[in-house]
């Protein structure tokens, strides 16, 4: 009973973690937030701060990343407060890995980004349950004929269902990013080694999105497709977001031939952990 | 779906049973969460004001330190720093170089920061023809403009 307390707890910060980097990833990638935070005064800051606990306070009546579906008044304060600082570690964590806030930044211009990125953040943790919970009705399926429905076949299928939803989710939430010079700002900022830790975040934001967060039942999940491990489907599907995240920056005109690999490396892997949240999303959903 | 029909029926497939359901009193695990998470809040919240009082009272000021020169293509490479040491944030800052020579023409240069910060450094170079040794260098502060 006790180690299950814990379980669920963490299961609950880790939904609420999901949420919120499915919403505040695209402005994440906005070059006017990082400069806007920048240049604002603190007595502005303490109202953006004020602002948002009052919104997630609104949003937490209806929704939260706990299950709980009734809440006294004081719980839902008590919730929003959580809500709220579990999105600034989040949008700290992100703007530390994308080299928004470094060692050198001074704390002044820290803190702006700090408080504007985890206005997205923190509503992402508040609406973590409604928007990351798969709909049970409506779904539609293509039926297949009778002579497709051996085992092997069915799981085949399901393999490319998981594939293709990763696709879907990649595509929905990387493709407004491809397009801006945030990629290559944040590309090209990046010591050489910190790709690596881009790689890491990427694989466990998608893991914990999918697996660890219990948004869906883990019985179901690990059955589902050829991709039999959670760890060995997280690293295919990283793949094929990958290779979604550089097709898309070759459609946009963002990667040429005539550039250096390392570039084409830094944009994709860049893009890539935008993509990963979606693409894992998009594999909850679908 | 009515709200009673919510509470009848918590064991929605997609949702795991553990936790589903009517509000328990918080568990320890909850109350860690919630004494952490205001932690950071307060944490926050107290360096936001700190920041505001330490830096209200201080104008912009600027301090250029410049670095060895260095010789590359036939051209003379002077690395500079910035920085605002003073508390407000200012924009459009403009930094002008002049190298005054006995025996040739000035040599000019001219650089425009978009932000800088109370307290931040941003770094650049001004390229001469010339060695700035053989002349008299001037890197200073032209104008900027508040936020």
């Amino acid at each position: 009973m006790e180690a299950n307390i814990w379980m669920t707890e963490l299961r609950a910060i880790l939904r609420g973690a999901a949420g919120s980097f499915l919403f505040g990833v695209p402005l994440l990638y906005t070059l006017e937030i990082w400069s806007i935070g920048s240049s604002t005064e603190a007595p502005l800051l303490l109202i953006v701060l004020g602002t948002t606990f009052i919104i997630v306070l609104l949003l937490t009546q209806i929704e939260g990343f706990r299950r709980t579906l009734q809440l006294r008044p004081l719980e839902a304060v008590l919730e929003s407060i959580e809500a709220l600082g579990i999105g600034m570690i989040c949008a700290l964590l992100a703007l530390v890995l994308l080299r928004r806030i470094t060692l050198v930044t001074p704390m002044t211009e820290a803190l702006g980004k700090l408080v504007f990125e985890s206005v997205p953040f923190s509503l992402g943790v508040t609406l973590a349950r409604s928007t990351l919970t798969r709909p049970n009705r409506n779904r539609r399926r293509v039926s297949l004929p009778q002579r497709f429905t051996s085992p092997t076949l069915i799981s085949l299928r399901d393999t490319l269902i998981d594939i293709d939803a990763t696709l879907i989710g990649a595509i929905l939430i990387a493709f407004s990013i491809a397009p801006t010079e945030e990629i290559q700002l944040i590309a090209s900022a990046l010591p050489p080694l910190w790709l690596l830790l881009i790689v890491a975040a990427s694989l466990l934001l998608s893991y914990s999105i999918v697996f660890a967060s219990g948004f869906t039942d883990r019985s179901e999940r690990q059955q589902r497709g050829l991709l039999l491990s959670p760890l060995s489907e997280t690293l295919v599907t990283y793949l094929v977001v990958l290779l979604a995240s550089m097709l898309m920056l070759i459609f946009f005109q963002q990667l040429n031939f005539q550039e250096p690999w390392q570039e084409w490396l830094g944009d994709t892997l860049v893009l890539g952990l935008p993509a990963s949240v979606g693409g894992a999303a998009g594999r909850l959903l679908i | 779906m009515s709200e009673g029909a919510k509470f009848s029926e918590p064991a929605v497939k997609d949702e795991a049973i553990d936790d589903l359901g009517v509000q328990s009193p918080r568990s320890l695990a909850e109350w860690l969460t919630l004494a952490i998470t205001t932690a950071v809040l307060v944490t926050v919240i107290g360096l936001v004001i700190y920041d505001w009082q330490v830096s209200r009272d201080r104008p912009p000021a600027f301090q250029i330190t410049t670095e060895s020169v260095r010789f590359t293509d036939s051209r003379y490479y002077v690395p500079f720093t910035i920085q605002n040491t003073g508390g407000q944030i200012v924009r459009a800052v403009q930094v002008r170089a002049r190298l005054h020579l006995a025996e040739a023409d000035d040599e000019a240069g001219e650089q425009q920061i978009d932000f800088l910060s109370a307290s931040e450094r941003k770094q650049g170079s001004f390229v001469f023809d010339h060695d700035p040794h053989t002349g008299e260098l001037t890197i200073r502060v032209a104008s900027f403009a508040l936020p």
